[in-house]
């Protein structure tokens, strides 16, 4: 699949939004940060899902029918998506005032607070499940695509709060260990998508695609000149393996191991910069992560567009053989 | 009813004859145009019903066969549900699956959905068009009856596309399903499509030359 930076950007931004209110919520909780820390980290969340929505008004390509996009709630997960996505956006934005220009942060903001925890994590499974929905992107139809973007989604943002988390509050060494668990978790829970992912590769059949008496089957001609990478972005030709390895690599390294040699530093040398490279890397592995998701994503039309490597086309290899035979038959051409 | 293009994979022979004769109608037609880009440079565009040639068995008993495809309007359309502001749907009194482009915000989701790749997003009005089972002809009311099928259909030179009702079993295309074992592409999908095709006959079993020259000596 072709994957479009805005819908990087968009689940990015609405995990990274959705991340840091639960990591926000969840200091608050447990002790009141300084008005700062919470002006910053409120902020944060706000700029995120401001960039993600800007993000997701660049995939509307026909504007001016972006008044119907709630028309289908009873059956659409993009118009859930765009409504529950609002909810947050619109929470976060009160949050935002509430915690900037109202010093009372008694009990209402409290649960004020938890409320828009819940629209965030209830847009970032809506969102999840966009993607888990669709039989016919093989790679993403499973519940473990629901798991990742959640736990990427908590994990970017819970890194990105590291930045302004106070060190020396007690519950500093608590977030600090919590958000390395769940960098741990969310490296189990890429394990089990990758492993799902190689899979779709391998179940691709063009014998129920084609209905032809016998295996095995070759792609000779896509109908065109071209294939319609163009034109159909849910078919692009499949990552070369170096590709993924590096992208699988990077992931690895800067959205789980990295952060959490960094997070072991900031507990124990109490320098805050190792706080920042610590999100930096998880951000950073976050948009590798969601690169490869899109990238690396099988779709079962694929199978009428590129060729089965695994069975390459023997006539064409003769053709090819033959020819470099008459080749070396041929006396070499001298120049006048 | 569900209106519907049988295609006999025996009778196809690759000629391309229905994927130009639809890109000739639908650019001319009330759902045009079927854009190209750089057409005079590097030509690439949007086609509605791609011929995918596919060559199958082990070499040297290969063999070849072409396969129109384009929506296969199907029962179950996954790109219906999927559309956020309705403008993909499916008509209740003939089956027909088609596409609101005014109220289509071009986010390609039933690209996505489909699992049969036929539909295109056009780049330059943002949105996404596929086959409209050359709704336009059908109910053209000003046409001659016999140019009131899809132009795929009425330009086939081996008459290897039939049209029909599939929900009227007394039809032609019911019974050819039927006497023939039509069957769906992708059925493991579940997105039950309409448009079926008739399997190839097995392909005779290859004979070598010496074979060949001892049976016709056994013979004459
Ligand atoms: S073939 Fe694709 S576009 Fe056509 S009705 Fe089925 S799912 Fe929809
Ligand atoms: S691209 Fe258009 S038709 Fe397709 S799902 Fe989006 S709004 Fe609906
Ligand atoms: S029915 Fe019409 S629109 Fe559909 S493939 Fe045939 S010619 Fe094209």
């Amino acid at each position: 699949m072709r994957p479009a930076p805005q819908l990087i950007v968009l689940t990015i931004g609405q995990g990274l939004a959705g991340g840091l209110a639960v990591a926000f919520a969840a200091l608050w909780s447990i002790h009141p940060t300084s008005a700062t820390v919470a002006d910053t980290l409120v902020l944060m969340a706000l700029a995120a899902a401001g960039i993600g929505g800007i993000a997701s008004v660049f995939h509307m390509h026909h504007m001016q029918a972006a008044r119907y996009i709630l028309r289908r709630l009873k059956t659409s997960w993009l118009s859930r998506e765009a409504l529950t996505t609002a909810w947050f956006g619109g929470a976060l934005a009160v949050l935002a005032v509430w915690t900037l220009f109202i010093p009372e942060k008694g009990t209402g903001y409290l649960v004020w607070l938890w409320l828009t925890v819940a629209l965030g994590l209830l847009a970032m499974w809506v969102t999840a499940m966009l993607y888990a929905t669709i039989p016919a992107v093989l790679s993403w139809h499973t519940p473990v695509t629901v798991l990742s973007l959640l736990s990427v989604g908590l994990l970017s943002g819970g890194a990105a709060a590291g930045i302004a988390a106070p060190f020396d509050a007690p519950p500093y060494q608590v977030f600090v260990v919590a958000l390395m668990v769940l960098a741990v978790w969310t490296l189990l829970v890429k394990g089990l998508h990758w492993r799902h992912f190689h899979e779709a590769h391998g179940r691709l059949r063009a014998e129920t695609g084609t209905g032809l008496p016998f295996a095995p089957y070759r792609l000779q001609d896509t109908g065109t000149t071209k294939p319609p990478y163009r034109t159909q972005t849910q078919v692009a030709p499949i990552i070369p393996d170096h590709m993924r390895h590096t992208a699988t690599a990077t992931v690895v390294v800067l959205m789980v191991l990295a952060p959490v040699l960094f997070l072991i530093l900031t507990l124990t040398a109490h320098v805050r910069a190792w706080s920042i490279i610590a999100a930096i890397a998880v951000l950073v592995g976050a948009v590798a992560e969601r690169w490869l998701f899109f990238a690396d994503a099988t779709h079962s039309s694929r199978v009428f567009f590129v060729d089965e490597s695994r069975h390459p086309a023997r006539v064409g290899t003769v053709q090819t053989a033959a020819r470099r035979a008459v080749k070396r038959t041929q006396p070499p051409t001298v120049s006048q | 009813m569900q209106l519907t293009i049988i295609t006999d994979l025996n009778k196809c022979v690759g000629c391309k004859s229905c994927q130009v004769s639809c890109k000739e109608h639908n650019t001319s037609g009330a759902f045009g145009p079927v854009p190209d880009n750089a057409p005079y440079q590097d030509p690439d565009g949007m086609w509605w019903n791609r011929i995918v040639t596919m060559e199958s068995g082990e070499f040297p008993n290969t063999s070849v066969m072409y396969l129109p495809k384009a929506c296969m309007h199907c029962y179950d359309a996954p790109c219906v549900p999927v559309c956020p502001t309705g403008a993909s749907y499916k008509r209740d009194d003939n089956g027909v699956v088609l596409i609101d482009y005014d109220t289509c915000i071009g986010c390609q989701l039933c690209m996505w959905a489909c699992p049969y790749g036929v539909r295109e997003f056009d780049e330059e009005e943002g949105v996404v068009k596929k086959c409209t089972l050359c709704i336009d002809r059908l109910e053209d009311e000003s046409l001659p009856d016999h140019d009131r099928q899809p132009a795929c259909v009425q330009s086939c030179p081996t008459h290897a596309r039939t049209f029909g009702d599939l929900d009227d079993p007394t039809s032609e295309v019911s019974r050819l399903v039927q006497e023939r074992q039509g069957f769906g592409l992708l059925p493991e999908l579940g997105a039950r499509p309409s448009v079926h095709y008739l399997p190839r006959r097995p392909a005779p079993s290859p004979v070598d030359r010496e074979t060949l020259d001892e049976a016709l000596k056994e013979r004459y």
